[in-house]
């Protein structure tokens, strides 16, 4: 049996904590959470106290320690096949690896400028035109995903996968800086954000000092 | 005809269409490919024929499009288990995961200051400390994987895996612009660089006709 810790940063503003959090709160792997308090002197040191590679989010299995979002969504993909984190057909399952990898490495200016802030009263912000072009590429992912394969539920696959993990600090995003969304993005926007877990995860940012 | 077809970029200068690449054969699969110089007026309605995201590489395998150089390893270590694309260990492979992942998301830097370039006769440029860091980095990784005296062959978990698919830009980065390394790091470079695909690359990167001139940092 697993015997897993998670170690992330503040629930108001890691983006990058949320997404293996979620995913394990969705396939129901119980789990420790280290919660290390971002962008103080002490941080650093914090990190480093339980993460040798000095980064969060980081999960703990026993004598392994494994960073980065991505690699953490394979390996709990491993520890319960079952939950199918990553869809069961292949096609849909190249896919969300391709749309969650692009997710782990762009969308500087969408993360930049529209910074991830669950404290943020919902209300229509401003953008540069590169960060629209991010949201654009965002939503025309959606809309692929949702038109190919999300037939069978309200998630980008139907059923709630990894890639949703890896769109999820999107969602809250979208949410909080008013960006306009058509009726079928905005359902998908409003299935993410109704997740128990969600919900579970903002109520506690909204609590943190 | 062969089921696969691996769009990339000049191979002198694409760094992800190398990764791919690399991963590709080390599967064993034939494979058809099509190179779309980069950087040229036509490039982008070149990229967007194939590319959802304009980027390469893009794998495409019958009527599945695979972009994103990770999705694509993954893909293929799960059509071909036995080509070893990650390790058959679930520590090490998790490990491969890891550092994977952290160079595909991270080392802006190194790959903004010395950008791949297999037309350049090595030669020192100066960098700025940032560049530094994350050379450090990069040598730590390596060592991490190579101290522990992997079992199997000269690459960072014994036998050639996607995590040296994903790292081996970064060995010509090194030797072109003549960065000063630790030994177990330039034993590792020379075993990326007798991979004898890898030399293949690097011979046909040499002999494309087009330049991309970086500005310089």
């Amino acid at each position: 049996m697993a015997d897993l810790t998670l170690v992330i940063g503040n629930k108001q503003f890691s983006s990058w904590s949320l997404r293996p959090w979620i995913a394990l709160k969705q396939i129901g792997l119980p789990f420790r959470e280290v919660l290390v308090r971002l962008r103080r002197p002490e941080t650093k040191a914090e990190i480093l106290n339980y993460s040798p590679s000095g980064k969060v989010p980081y999960l703990i299995d026993g004598a392994l320690g494994i960073w980065d979002s991505l690699a953490i969504l394979e390996y709990l993909n491993e520890l319960k096949p079952e939950a199918e984190l990553w869809p069961a057909d292949r096609s849909a399952r190249a896919v969300a690896r391709a749309v969650s990898a692009e997710m782990h490495s762009g969308f500087a200016a969408l993360r930049q400028h529209l910074g991830m802030d669950l404290k943020r009263e919902p209300a229509r912000g401003e953008w540069p035109s590169e960060a629209a072009a991010d949201i654009e590429r965002v939503q025309s992912i959606w809309a692929e995903c949702r038109g190919r394969f999300g037939g069978h539920g309200p998630f980008l696959f139907g059923k709630f996968t990894a890639a949703d993990a890896m769109y999820a600090p999107v969602v809250t995003r979208f949410h909080r800086y008013g960006v306009p969304l058509d009726p079928r993005l905005a359902a998908y926007r409003d299935a993410v954000l109704a997740l128990p877990a969600m919900r579970e995860w903002t109520e506690a940012a909204q609590r943190e000092p | 005809m062969p089921a696969r077809t691996l769009v990339i970029g000049n191979k002198a200068y694409s760094s992800w269409s190398l990764r791919g690449w690399l991963a590709l054969k080390q599967t064993g699969l034939p494979f058809d490919e099509i190179l779309i110089p980069l950087d040229r007026p036509e490039s982008p309605a070149a990229l967007a024929r194939y590319s959802p995201s304009l980027r390469v590489p893009v794998l495409i395998d019958g009527d599945l499009r695979i972009w994103e150089t990770i999705a694509i390893i993954e893909h293929l270590a799960e059509l071909v288990p036995e080509a070893g694309l990650w390790p058959r260990d679930r520590t090490s492979r998790a490990h491969a995961r890891a550092i994977a992942a952290e160079m595909h998301t991270g080392f802006a830097q190194l790959r903004r200051d010395l950008p791949m370039d297999l037309k350049r006769a090595p030669a020192p440029r100066a960098y700025p400390d940032p560049v530094a860091e994350e050379i450090r980095r990069v040598e730590t990784i390596w060592a991490e994987c190579r101290v522990a005296k992997p079992t199997g062959g000269p690459f960072l978990f014994g036998a050639f895996c996607g995590a040296d698919a994903m790292f081996a830009p970064v060995a010509t980065r090194l030797r072109s612009y003549a960065v000063p390394i630790s030994a177990v790091s330039a034993d590792y470079c020379d075993a990326l660089f007798d991979h004898p695909p890898m030399r293949d690359w690097v011979a046909a990167g040499r002999a494309e006709p087009w330049i991309i001139e970086y500005p310089r940092p």
